[in-house]
């Protein structure tokens, strides 16, 4: 943060020391006592080996379609994976019996696949076995599926966050950003997602990560390549797409030699998708193929229940029998790019102008811009797009947490919502025990409505996050004790999809506004230290 | 008085064994739930004759009462748990069942250590010792992982300490006879409360320090009948029915042998090592040994160690060598002014004493010696010297518990759990006075030494089974020894800054 901010929280602490010993966000007194103990130098590892060490107890719990034969779930379809890449040729791998959870995901994580197999073939190869080791669920194969997870996570995602909270820019003071690390590492829909339910996704949100470290260290090269990354991993990534380019589309307009800039981050992008698409790149049918594998059009506007708009709006609507696919896919692709629109052209005209006073500052506001506009431009996508799962809302939590610094209760509410409207897939991979952990855990030591920990945070929110809370806590216990009525056998998850939807539409609201006004605030808030000062 | 972030902390460590639920568990799973058929379904006189699980009631009575009470929830729970003849039944209804009564019977040692935490004034060093302490690695791995029900008992060795130390001296001995019906480990430890309740509490001096006779006299009978009281309770129905030398007979098996399965980190550990070594000396002098002891050796199994060219330790030995490791505590109370910190003192020594020497001693044991010396802590900032030993027995009595977990996915548990607490000890414990912490008082060599523990964690752990293929019982024998180092040294530096 800019050095007024810094002196801004000074005079917060200033004020809060003198208003009482209230009861604060207890990951924040975790390590206040560690700076008052002279403790600093144990905060980051205690904080990593934490974070490990939660990975890996949630990984003793289920997966996603544990012993459930013939198909299992999202595990099986990750080890499948490695199997048909460790054996087959490149140009088979999106071809492979397209029934039994054909690949359905771009280059980068049929690599991590390949690379993965290649390791597990080493170990013992019965766990990759072509054709034979479909359904292969032994305490040992497991044992190596979680921990690549956890590999790769330690890998790629947690040095990205640790890195990104250690920048001046973004952390004021020493504990907030030992909170900020902690927070980020310990955010509990990722890990249940990644350690529970089985999905890499903290490699794509990883290299999201490194894309916005690298945009505040200004390589934009790097966070091109970066991005580019993510995207070949999952192209789900393809949510933060437009605040990318038009953020990087102002940088080109922003700088002097803009031009260069213009021509270096089209080379770089052409040359990470070329050398991702090496093995491929001969054949237009092999290409095709991939396209319409990784964007699966004919599955409709979205699976199960997940809790975006149109699954919410089919409550009442059912949309899907009075719209053809085809036109639902451009209802869809209109709305999105109608929801994601303001947000990016307002990052985009405030990028290519805004010079602040201090370079510092300049910089620090650059990229919290950035960062609403990731939120933004993915929930959009989120709540709007087609064939959307439950596990995306991942996307615009992981900008979110970026910003815990600035928007302390909102995100902590957020990812408590963002949580809840996971729970029927939880459940399902029987994942109850982590679930209600890590829920109560990140109520208590975040979000925490009975320790209020800022003073900024609104009454209205404060009562708001309440019955909130509450509502969730009253549908849990509903769906445990109350059996729904037989007319109404999904009661419990469309209440679900209907509240966490309609919540969501609130935070993109609520962003979008935050996003707008960031600069009239911090001129406000300038001005208003300045008059402190002076008095 | 605990504060609002300690207990978010205790919080923490609660969430943390809730996830470990579906850990690895022990056999020693199946003998509590076991124990909770059998009380539940059968009359009490057929308690300690039931047999038809090999793993049959060994613990006081007391302890099968508790069993009882658990399995009057157990059968709202889930009925199949109570059924005798449902053996190795572990549905996971069952372990969480299980494993919710470590969590919830815990509680009475974070009761215990509250109590002495506003004892000792609620200061912040008392504080942390005390999270410290409920936060053990120790009680993960033995009790919420491996399943026993430690944090319960040690829960009220704690108490009755903090009783003595509050200067409830009668209450206090009630207390440990009442632990001593739960489970008769902690007879380990009866020597010193039994020189400190004469002492302290029976012994009423008049002025110019003549011993009160009447007084004393009086004493010594509420004592006696306050334990007989208990004894009472807990042994008269099974003696009623003429169970004694049954009762006796499982309380005591005398059939294991000098080392329990895995080796204790103790001085035994040390002497078979010394035996080994010799066997290999003896092979390049070519001198002669009992080589069917060497090859026949049952490293790994419960059973007798048999030594190839050391002689045999009978455990009257073991016996001998205990008492006479103990003289240093029961000096302690008789030799100095006897007040409760000292009496905790030499509990610990006892503990230290009947660990180090004592006959098939379980590695778990080393909880016995290292809660009370946490507890010490607690009570008031440490000298320099406490500090450091405190530091290399807990590195090294928490780190011989690994090998109890041998299985490759509890390996990242472990391996976790152990270095977030001693990183957080050893910055965070504070010496009385100057205030520097545990890590700033370790010498260069006891430094290295909890150090070193890293590379033999790598060697041990992670290193390929196959280097050890001639030879399966060496890593276990080197963190046994490499261990029992540790805690010999502690032993010798506490009975130095105690006695002298």
């Amino acid at each position: 943060m800019a050095p007024k901010t810094r002196a801004q929280t000074r005079l917060k602490a200033a004020t809060k020391a003198t208003a009482s010993t209230a009861f604060t966000v207890p990951v924040n007194s975790w390590f206040r006592f560690l700076e008052n103990q002279s403790a600093q130098e144990i905060a980051l590892p205690v904080s990593l080996l934490f974070a490990i060490l939660v990975r890996w107890c949630i990984s003793l719990h289920g997966y996603s379609g544990m012993g459930n034969p013939p198909m299992f779930g999202d595990y099986e379809a990750q080890r499948h994976w490695m199997e048909i890449t460790t054996h087959l040729p490149p140009s088979k791998w999106y071809f492979y019996d397209l029934k039994y959870w054909g690949l359905d995901y771009p280059p980068l994580t049929a690599f991590q696949s390949w690379a993965c197999g290649y390791i597990a073939n080493l170990i013992n190869p019965a766990w990759v076995a072509l054709g034979r080791s479909h359904g292969i669920e032994t305490h040992a194969s497991k044992l190596f599926m979680r921990a690549t997870v956890l590999v790769l996570d330690l890998a790629i995602y947690v040095p990205a966050v640790v890195l990104f909270f250690r920048l001046k820019l973004v952390s004021a003071s020493w504990a907030a950003r030992q909170a900020s690390i902690f927070t980020v590492l310990l955010q509990p829909c990722l890990l249940l997602i990644d350690h529970g339910h089985f999905q890499y996704n903290s490699v794509m949100l990883g290299f999201l990560v490194w894309a916005v470290y690298f945009a505040a260290r200004e390589h934009y090269v790097a966070m091109a390549i970066a991005f580019c990354c993510a995207l070949m991993f999952k192209q789900m990534a393809l949510y933060y797409a437009p605040a990318i380019f038009f953020f990087l589309l102002a940088k080109c307009f922003q700088r002097r030699h803009g031009f260069v800039l213009f021509v270096k981050l089209g080379l770089a992008v052409i040359a990470t998708f070329s050398v991702m698409l090496l093995p491929w790149i001969q054949s237009r049918a092999q290409l095709e193929q991939i396209l319409v594998r990784v964007f699966p059009v004919a599955r409709g506007l979205y699976e199960d229940k997940v809790a975006n708009v149109w699954c919410a709006v089919n409550v009442a609507v059912k949309l899907r029998s009075i719209f053809e696919t085809k036109d639902l896919l451009r209802l869809a692709t209109a709305a999105t790019s109608l929801a994601f629109a303001p947000s990016c052209i307002h990052l985009f005209i405030v990028v290519r102008r805004y010079a602040g006073k201090q370079p510092g500052e300049m910089r620090a506001n650059v990229l919290r811009l950035l960062n609403y506009s990731l939120v933004n431009s993915s929930l959009a996508f989120f709540l709007f797009s087609f064939q959307v799962h439950e596990k995306s809302i991942l996307l615009p939590l992981a900008p979110a947490l970026l910003l815990i610094n600035d928007e302390s209760w909102a995100v902590n509410w957020f990812v408590q919502v963002a949580l809840f409207s996971m729970y029927p897939l939880l459940f399902k991979d029987g994942l109850n025990v982590p679930y209600a952990v890590l829920a109560v855990g990140w109520s208590v030591l975040r979000s925490c409505p009975v320790c209020p920990a800022d003073k900024q945070t609104p009454r209205i929110v404060f009562v708001l996050q309440w019955l909130t809370t509450l509502a969730m806590v009253a549908l849990h216990a509903a769906h445990a004790f109350v059996l729904p009525p037989k007319s109404l056998p999904d009661i419990y998850v469309v209440l679900n999809v209907v509240f966490s939807c309609v919540m969501f539409v609130m935070f993109l609201v609520y962003f979008n506004y935050r996003q707008f006004t960031l600069l009239s605030r911090l001129s406000k808030e300038n001005a208003q230290l300045g008059k402190q000062k002076s008095e | 008085m605990l504060s609002a972030n300690d207990l978010v902390l205790v919080g923490v460590g609660l969430g943390i064994k809730l996830l470990l639920m579906p850990a690895y568990h022990s056999t020693d799973f199946e003998v509590h739930r076991n124990w909770l058929a059998l009380t539940h379904s059968l009359p009490m006189r057929l308690w300690y004759y039931e047999a038809r699980s090999e793993w049959t009631l060994d613990y006081p009575p007391f302890f099968a009462w508790f069993e009882w009470a658990l399995s009057q929830a157990a059968r709202l729970w889930d009925a199949r748990i109570v059924d005798v003849n449902n053996l190795g039944y572990a549905a996971p209804s069952c372990v969480t069942f299980q494993r919710l009564t470590v969590i919830g019977s815990e509680l009475v040692l974070l009761w215990a250590l509250q109590r002495a935490v506003r004892l000792a004034g609620g200061s912040v060093s008392a504080r942390t010792a005390a999270v410290l302490g409920f936060l053990s690695p120790g009680l993960v791995f033995v009790d919420h992982v491996h399943f026993q029900y430690n944090g319960f008992l040690l829960g009220l060795l704690v108490l009755s300490l903090t009783l003595a130390m509050e200067g409830r001296d009668l209450l206090s001995g009630a207390v440990f006879a009442v632990l001593l019906c739960f489970k008769h480990i902690f007879m380990y430890i009866a020597p010193a409360y039994f020189v400190y309740l004469l002492r302290h509490y029976c012994a009423v001096y008049r002025p110019r320090r003549r011993l009160d006779v009447g007084a004393s006299a009086a004493r010594l009978m509420a004592l006696a009948v306050a334990v007989v009281l208990v004894f009472g309770v807990a042994l008269g129905p099974f003696v009623a029915l003429g169970q004694a030398p049954q009762l006796l007979a499982r309380l005591f098996p005398f059939k294991r042998g000098l080392c329990h399965a895995y080796w204790a980190p103790n001085a035994w550990a040390l002497y078979s090592l010394a035996d080994r070594v010799l066997i290999v000396i003896a092979r390049l002098r070519g001198t002669h040994y009992a080589a069917s002891a060497a090859a026949a050796a049952t490293r790994g199994l419960i059973g007798d160690s048999a030594f190839a060219v050391l002689p045999a330790v009978p455990p009257l030995a073991t016996l001998v060598a205990t008492l006479a490791a103990q003289l240093p505590a029961i000096a302690l109370l008789v030799l100095r002014p006897c007040s409760p910190v000292r009496f905790v003192q030499a509990v610990v020594l006892c503990a230290y004493a009947s660990f180090l020497f004592g006959w098939h001693v379980h590695e778990k044991a080393v909880l016995l010696i290292l809660v009370p010396l946490g507890l010490l802590l607690v009570t008031g900032p440490p000298t320099r010297r406490v500090l450091r030993m405190f530091a290399v027995a807990a590195v090294s009595g928490y780190y011989s518990l690994l090998p109890l977990l041998f299985g490759a996915q509890e390996l990242p548990i472990k391996a976790t759990v152990l270095l977030i607490w001693v990183l957080c000890a050893l910055v965070l414990l504070k010496s009385t006075g100057s205030g520097t912490s545990a890590w700033q008082c370790l010498s260069a060599l006891e430094r290295a030494y909890i150090v070193g523990h890293v590379p033999l964690f790598v060697l041990t752990e992670l290193a390929p089974a196959s280097l050890f293929a001639s030879l399966p019982f060496l890593p276990l024998a080197m963190v046994s020894t490499y261990t029992a180092l540790g805690l010999l040294y502690s032993w010798a530096g506490l009975i130095f800054e105690y006695l002298c």
